[in-house]
């Protein structure tokens, strides 16, 4: 178990350097930083000046390392528009962004999970085939595409809800569920063929077998068992809250960080995108940490050490 | 008993009707629809699709024999628009797809081939690839890059491409391991016959697969960068890109949003739908 | 004499493995210091238990794996390296038979086609003399055009196998290793193809390894034997000596198992203990905890293979010390 988690950690720490790797490589390769920086009709005085300061006349892999110490130091730059740290930017947009994806997680978790062992219980009829076909269609649909639709029925037509901005808790309702239904989808589906794989397997025979009622059968045996398959997926779900906050803030006029990102990508405000991606980078290791653990407590294999095919 | 199951795979093809399901047989229709319309998107466009028309601005659909589904707020014709998108946004993803299936497979490969090193740098890198959600990479590169139409396609080409390189890498040291692909080494085949001739074939099959299952995902995710304006730029226009402009007028003209919308959620349903569909009949083993 | 087609001398193969990401790696040796040699329209027979080494003794005889140590010959030549173009080249003097034709073949090209590989790879002939050769390869090896239009999975086992032997033989190689060529084959058909094998040998004048733990069917296609165990040859000889007298005890107790015809009664070996685990190698000779007349010498000494008669050697210390005190086991 130990060892288990260490190699994941390892592999975390990995992920991160790769990142980091990839940020510094992109920008590299996309031209010199002056220039795009300071513009094409920056002075040549005004750009050796840069140059020199951000070390771009230094080595490769000196500036490579320098590079990576500096975001060590948690050193991310300054953004470009306002002359702000970018860290500072970021930092204070994270809230909102908090505010519309745990409930988002919540709301996935509520319905998919449920919806999914319901369905795999009665494979076959009626509430089955609708979870199925729900799948298929929130698969299908773009969160934008949802996103408008909701806009267009709450807001436009019925008047109930806001369309956008973020003045109310009235405000926040149709985004959490713009994000919150995507992913719900997935995860019942996901929810029903764990939980289906587990009741073909012999021990549930024997379980009911034995004359255990079948409810403490489910209830005993097939959940715990169902669980460990569908504790990966929440690593994927975090992943697609994340993506999917970009695309649902952006619709709703939402002041966080995905909508940061969208207004600083189109003003290719380097230093806060770059921000933004060690971010995104951290939330998604620190997840699938969280679910390796998770995975670490809920499968016995693990537990003890002994873990097939490591 | 290998030899029995192998022995009656040949003879099935022959007895089993080609009963497809209903959904099936619409999703196979509507993608036939959609390659037609892509493929003589010029002659079907009755109009230019940047040709305005300030007399007829925001005409509701069915109003207009000259704009059957209406006009956009400058008057230009969104049947127009509607089926050079189509064509924009199919372009896109048939060819970041075939980029991301040539790039994954060569990676799997060399990884199978060479193992150690190489391996362990594919696998990581595919890892990486997984762990990160891919839109806000695209969207980073995006800022860093700029936008055009080649790097578009090329960066959507790399999404997916560790799904074939795991597929393509777990089959061929399967293959190397026990088979014909030892076989035919042993024979004095160079690594390219060996790969290309033998073992290619006979995974193509799952790799067509998931190029069914990753195509609708890149038109979401180009629709989904273009709806964010950080996509495919005006004067194109894309699925992604109409919904984006549209969206502005979605209380006063919400048709100019809503075509290319439901041609969006259409179009990955059908590809979805079939997608799953030969993954059952053809290859049940991956996903 | 003449000069052997194939040589090995004193080759071992060593396979690394480790347990777990942060294992330590673990060398498991599969050969450990073998030599051979093959002479043209020679078959020699090497049998052992699984895990013997005799599979790895016959990837490294064709080149299809080197030896860490000790060198492989082949026509006096010295075996180039792996997936080198010389390597390559040389592949059309030394085939294969593997024991899995299925495996062996690819499932999506017809059989015909297949045959006539080795031809387009090495650049033999023009497109109708291929055709030809793959004619008169389908006819040699019993099996009729229109089988040669079939994909793998049409045909039964025996004739895959002989699909497999017609693409071995196409570029009239001077070696063929069959490994385990008959095992996965029904008995009847295992005599067929087994006979196959010897008439084209003595037709052709064929060197050729045959590596089975069935010693009826060694001692029906070899002239040689090389009885293996744990990566170390324990007795060598002609065919017929070695399986009729044994003198290992390993052997003796192989041959009491499985009685071939017209060899002496003997009473039944059992073999007890642990089935040979290349991991974990015992010190001294390596069959010494499963041996009926283990020595405490055995357990500390290795006994080298020497001679112990007219092209007949064995490695115990109870043979070579006394030459009669083999025979303790009657």
């Amino acid at each position: 178990m130990i060892r288990y988690l260490a190699t994941r950690l390892l592999r975390a720490a990995l992920t991160i350097a790769l990142v980091v790797t990839f940020a510094f490589i992109v920008l590299r390769l996309s031209g010199d930083p002056a220039t795009i920086i300071l513009g094409p009709e920056a002075p040549p005085e005004a750009i050796e000046a840069f140059r020199h300061n951000w070390g771009l006349d230094r080595p490769v892999l000196v500036q490579y390392f320098d590079y990576f110490r500096a975001i060590l130091r948690g050193d991310l730059g300054i953004s470009m528009r306002d002359g702000r740290s970018a860290i500072e930017l970021v930092g204070e947009r994270i809230p909102a962004t908090l505010a519309l994806t745990i409930p988002a997680l919540l709301l996935q978790l509520a319905i998919g999970i449920p919806a999914g062992v319901y369905a795999a219980l009665h494979q076959g009829k009626g509430f089955d085939r609708a979870v199925m076909v729900t799948a298929v269609f929130g698969f299908a649909i773009p969160s934008f595409v949802l996103a408008l639709a909701l806009v267009l029925v709450f807001s436009v037509n019925l008047g109930w809800l806001p369309s956008g901005g973020r003045d109310s808790w009235m405000h926040a309702i149709l985004p959490i569920i713009t994000l919150g239904l995507g992913g719900a989808a997935a995860l019942a589906r996901f929810t029903r063929s764990a939980m289906l794989e587990v009741l073909g397997r012999p021990f549930i025979r024997t379980a009911s077998a034995k004359g255990l009622p079948w409810a403490a059968v489910v209830r005993g045996h097939a959940l715990p068992n169902a669980a460990i398959p569908t504790v990966t997926l929440v690593g994927f779900l975090v992943g697609s809250l994340i993506a999917g906050a970009v695309v649902v803030e952006s619709v709703f006029s939402w002041p966080g960080v995905g909508r940061l990102l969208v207004v600083a990508v189109s003003n290719r405000d380097l230093a806060v995108v770059q921000c933004l991606l060690l971010l995104v980078a951290a939330s998604m290791v620190t997840s699938n940490l969280i679910v390796d653990f998770l995975y670490g407590v809920l499968d016995p294999r693990l537990r003890h050490g002994a873990r097939a095919g490591a | 008993m290998t030899d029995m199951l192998a022995s009656s795979v040949p003879a099935e093809p022959a007895r089993r009707r080609l009963d497809l399901p209903w959904y099936v047989g619409v999703s196979i229709f509507w993608v036939g629809v959609m390659l037609v319309v892509a493929i003589f998107s010029n002659w079907l466009a009755p109009h230019s699709f940047t040709a305005l028309d300030l007399k007829y601005r925001l005409v509701a659909p069915f109003q207009s024999f000259a704009h059957p589904l209406g006009t956009d707020e400058l008057g230009r014709d969104v049947l127009s628009r509607l089926i050079i998108s189509i064509r924009v946004s199919l372009l896109i993803a048939f060819g970041a797809t075939l980029i991301s299936a040539v790039l994954g497979t060569t990676l799997g490969f060399l990884a199978a081939h060479f193992r150690g090193v190489v391996e362990q740098i594919v696998l990581v890198l595919a890892d990486f690839q997984a762990a990160m959600p891919f839109l806000i990479l695209a969207l980073s590169v995006l800022a860093f890059f700029g936008n055009s139409l080649p790097l578009l396609v090329g960066l959507m080409g790399l999404y997916g491409w560790e799904r074939y390189a795991r597929i393509a890498r777990g089959l061929a040291i399967a293959a190397s391991a026990q088979g014909y692909a030892t076989a035919v080494t042993q024979l004095g085949a160079k690594p390219a016959r060996v790969y290309l001739r033998h073992i290619l074939p006979n995974i193509a099959s799952t790799l067509i697969v998931s190029m069914t299952l990753v195509f609708p995902e890149v038109i979401l995710l180009e629709s989904g960068l273009s709806f964010l304006g950080l996509g495919v730029q005006p004067p194109m226009t894309s699925l992604g890109n109409m919904v984006g402009y549209g969206r502005e007028y979605i209380t006063r003209a919400p048709w100019i949003m809503l075509t290319p919308s439901l041609v969006i959620v259409m179009t990955t349903l059908a590809i979805s739908l079939l997608g799953d569909w030969l993954r059952d009949k053809l290859d049940p083993t991956i996903r | 004499m003449t000069a052997p087609l194939l040589s090995l001398d004193n080759v071992t193969r060593t396979y690394m493995s480790r347990k777990g990401l942060f294992g330590t790696p673990v060398g498991v040796q599969a050969v450990a210091g073998v030599s051979l040699e093959v002479r043209a329209g020679e078959t020699l027979g090497i049998v052992g238990e699984s895990g013997s080494g005799k599979s790895t003794m016959g990837r490294m005889a064709l080149g299809l794996e080197a030896p860490d140590t000790g060198r492989v010959a082949l026509g006096g030549a010295l075996m180039p390296a792996l997936g080198t173009a010389d390597w390559r080249a040389l592949r059309k003097r030394a085939q294969m038979v593997f024991q899995d034709p299925l495996g062996a073949l690819d499932r999506r090209v017809p059989v015909a086609r297949q045959i006539a590989e080795p031809l387009e790879i090495h650049g033999i002939g023009s497109p109708t003399e291929r055709e030809d050769r793959v004619r008169q390869a389908l006819e040699l090896t019993g099996l009729s055009e229109d089988h040669g239009r079939r994909f793998p999975h049409e045909l039964s086992g025996g004739q895959r196998q002989r699909v497999v032997i017609a693409r071995a033989l196409i570029t009239d190689p001077e070696l063929l290793v069959c490994d385990e060529p008959v095992s996965a084959l029904d008995v009847s058909i295992q005599a067929q193809v087994v006979n196959l094998l010897i008439d084209l040998q003595a037709e052709r004048g064929l060197g050729m390894i045959f590596i089975s733990h069935d010693l009826r069917v060694v001692r029906q296609i070899s002239q040689r034997v090389a009885v293996m165990y744990l990566g170390h040859i324990v007795e060598e000889g002609t065919a017929e000596e070695v399986l009729r007298d044994p003198q290992h005890p390993y052997t003796q107790a192989l041959v009491s198992a499985a009685p071939t015809p017209g060899a002496q009664r003997r009473q039944r070996v059992i073999l007890t203990g642990e089935p040979p685990n290349p991991a974990a190698r015992p010190t001294g000779c390596a069959f010494h905890p499963r041996c009926p007349v283990a020595q405490d010498r055995c357990r500390w000494e290795t006994p080298a293979l020497s001679q112990i008669g007219p092209g007949r050697s064995a490695a115990c210390h109870l043979i070579t010390d006394t030459p009669s005190a083999g025979m303790a086991a009657e």
